[in-house]
């Protein structure tokens, strides 16, 4: 800090940044911004949905009808909420770390100077985060559902329901480690490291393609300390129903805590680096 | 008339890293309605004492009310009042401008129907209309900035911060701009700091000039008023061989008509410089491409008549060491000698040089410009990058502090 003492700078944050208050109408106009701006890039919707389609069409068709199913579920029924998962984490992660573009061009600038706080501010970042985010999953699964994934069912349908209140929860995490980085980092260089230490192993380790039970045990490790791991058993709960031998051994109510844990760490995490962003 | 200070400064001051003093004490008042002008060259403190008067930035000691609002008690209450353009752009250019405008309106919490009948005014005030529904990115740069400025008044701000409002702008949209920010402030009754390091911007929009260096306010005045400290007028020579300019100068340094004698670059001047590019067009014809920057000086004052130069005068052209910077490009040094009455003055100038052997190219006459004001109080030209390597470092070192600084959010 610029030298000043650090109770003074306390005070005056605790004055000036911490307690402001929550501004509703701050946090709609910002939601408002990710969803005009994710309607109107539609070229990168759709390279993304694309890329999930060969997921389901490379693996679940073909290896998946080749090798034979898992535990007498069809493979692609049993990747597809992983795949499902595989978009939402991207879309989440990556909406999060657009600020450091909002830094870039400016638009930073017009937020913080306005009479809100940057609470607010993330808040809304990380509500259309999700949104969009879980948007993207809705087209995924309905893709899926459309390749023969899931047997359409009454059950079904109330589970695919319970499946987008799911995407919300476990994107908006997301998205706060992606505010936590992009407040992190200055430049888009970095994009490329993320992606490749950060966004792949997570969706690796989330048990799309095979289960945990029998796996090596600090693969096991490995993947249970993933969070994403606990968003596809929820989402894998959801849209095929609770058969056990598809699930892990932790059940969806430890899956259902991890997940909302990780949400509450991350936004909280988030929120506290961005407030501390140098323009 | 006895208007109220919409903004009150006292003894602002912010230091980056406890040693990098970016604003040093700084005081001053602005009166409801007026456009006050920060004067300076890049890393005088000018931003950073817009930051301060924001509320993004927090000063390290002093105060300031902004509409009667403590800055450091009350940002959000100042946050309201103010509307800040900001020197680079800040818009989303993947909204159109109507979106962008509706932002802010949400933003700063405006209802429906206020801001869609604001929106509408202002985007007839800034004539932006017709491209209002087009995405941001399709814009110009002038367009950008009026729409910035349109933006930054949509909360019917008291107070109006503009950034160098005409940087890296043309001559032609910077008028335009001038007229804008004229019109605004005079409909809408808004007090306006702006920050410039065009003496012409501020001498044409500015009711009262601030000079800022190094953090500290070198002078606050009206330009007439800074104009009228330098009495008599400003003689300037340009010699064919530059380094006469040290020969010829101790023969001056005795004449006690002689007030002040400074080394600059030869047509240095704002003015000249944006009258001859609007002047361009009609100049085509009688203009050598092949000349460099010091002759393009347009101005015609006196009957100064331009030498077009021999091949063989090319080559005398100054080394680049005995010249000076100006905007990248290099240009030949002259004396600006201020001198009580210039007309009177020049034969006895000319007649000097004659009697040492020195041999003139041109010899200028004009009144004192705020170029010549901002020379006097600084000792510096404005442009000028090169000044001692020392004030460099020095400003440079102040732009990296307060580039990379966090802002209170």
């Amino acid at each position: 800090m610029d030298g000043e003492s650090e109770v003074e700078v306390t005070e005056w944050k605790v004055k000036h940044e911490m307690v402001q208050p929550l501004s509703g109408q701050a946090i709609y106009v910002v939601l408002l911004r990710e969803l005009k701006r994710y309607w109107r890039a539609k070229a990168r919707v759709i390279s993304s949905v694309a890329q999930s389609i060969f997921f389901l069409v490379i693996f679940g068709l073909g290896l998946g009808d080749f090798m034979g199913g898992i535990g007498g579920t069809r493979y692609l029924s049993y990747i597809a909420p992983g795949v499902i998962g595989m978009g939402l984490l991207f879309g989440s992660v990556f909406s999060g770390v657009s600020i450091i573009f909002d830094r870039q061009f400016g638009f930073m600038k017009e937020m913080l100077v306005a009479p809100v706080s940057r609470t607010s501010i993330i808040v809304g970042k990380i509500l259309g985060g999700a949104t969009t985010a879980t948007i993207q999953g809705i087209i995924l699964m309905t893709i899926a559902g459309v390749m023969g994934a899931f047997t359409i069912s009454f059950t079904f349908l109330g589970g695919a329901f319970t499946a987008v209140g799911v995407m919300l929860l476990i994107t908006a995490g997301f998205v706060g480690l992606g505010v936590a980085i992009g407040s992190t980092l200055n430049d888009f260089h970095a994009f490329q490291l993320l992606s490749t230490f950060v966004m792949w192993p997570m969706f690796m380790l989330s048990g799309v393609f095979f289960p945990i039970d029998g796996q090596p045990l600090p693969l096991q490790v490995a993947m249970s300390c993933d969070p994403m791991f606990y968003g596809v058993e929820l989402l894998r709960w959801c849209l095929l129903g609770s058969g056990s031998e598809l699930l892990g051994s932790f059940g969806w109510l430890i899956s259902l805590a991890v997940v909302a844990g990780f949400d509450v760490v991350m936004v909280g995490v988030g929120t506290y680096l961005f407030s501390r962003t140098q323009i | 008339m006895n208007k109220v200070n919409t903004i009150e400064v006292k003894e602002l001051t912010k230091i980056f890293d406890k040693t990098v003093k970016a604003v040093n004490g700084i005081s001053f008042n602005v009166k409801e309605g007026e456009i006050l002008g920060f004067l300076g060259p890049n890393g005088a403190g000018k931003t950073t004492t817009l930051n301060m008067l924001s509320t993004l930035l927090r000063p390290t000691s002093g105060t300031a009310t902004v509409n009667g609002h403590d800055i450091l008690t009350e940002p959000d209450a100042v946050r309201r009042s103010i509307g800040y353009v900001f020197q680079d752009t800040t818009l989303d250019i993947e909204l159109t401008g109507r979106e962008n405008l509706d932002f802010h309106g949400r933003l700063y919490g405006l209802d429906r129907n206020a801001r869609q009948q604001r929106i509408r005014e202002l985007l007839e005030l800034v004539q932006l209309t017709d491209r209002a529904d087009n995405l941001v990115k399709t814009y110009s740069g002038g367009m950008k900035r009026r729409l910035e400025i349109a933006r930054g008044l949509l909360h019917h701000p008291k107070v109006l911060f503009l950034d160098e409002p005409t940087l890296g702008l043309d001559p032609q949209t910077r008028r335009s701009i001038w007229e804008h920010i004229l019109r605004l402030n005079q409909e809408k009754n808004v007090t306006i700091i702006l920050t410039t390091h065009y003496t012409e911007e501020a001498d044409y929009l500015c009711k009262r000039i601030l000079i800022i260096d190094f953090g500290k306010v070198v002078v606050l005045d009206t330009a007439d008023n800074l104009k009228a400290r330098l009495e008599g007028d400003v003689v300037s020579l340009l010699f064919k061989n530059p380094a006469a300019i040290e020969t010829f100068r101790p023969l001056l340094e005795s004449k006690n008509w002689i007030h002040q004698i400074n080394v600059v670059a030869f047509g240095n001047n704002y003015a000249a410089m944006s009258r001859m590019m609007q002047n361009m067009p009609t100049m085509s014809g009688n203009m050598d491409i092949g000349r460099t920057m010091p002759e393009m000086d347009s101005r015609n004052i006196g009957d100064h008549k331009k030498i077009p130069k021999t091949s063989q005068q090319k080559s005398e052209q100054p080394a680049a060491d005995e010249s000076l910077q100006f905007g990248g490009e290099t240009c030949a040094k002259c004396l600006n000698l201020l001198v009580d009455s210039g007309g009177h003055r020049i034969p006895e100038i000319v007649k000097l040089a004659d009697e040492a052997g020195v041999i003139l190219e041109s010899v200028e006459l004009h009144k004192p410009t705020l170029d010549d004001v901002f020379l006097s109080v600084t000792g510096r030209n404005i442009r000028e990058e090169k000044g001692s390597i020392l004030d460099m470092v020095r400003r440079h070192r102040i732009m990296r502090q307060a580039r990379g600084r966090r802002v209170r959010g």
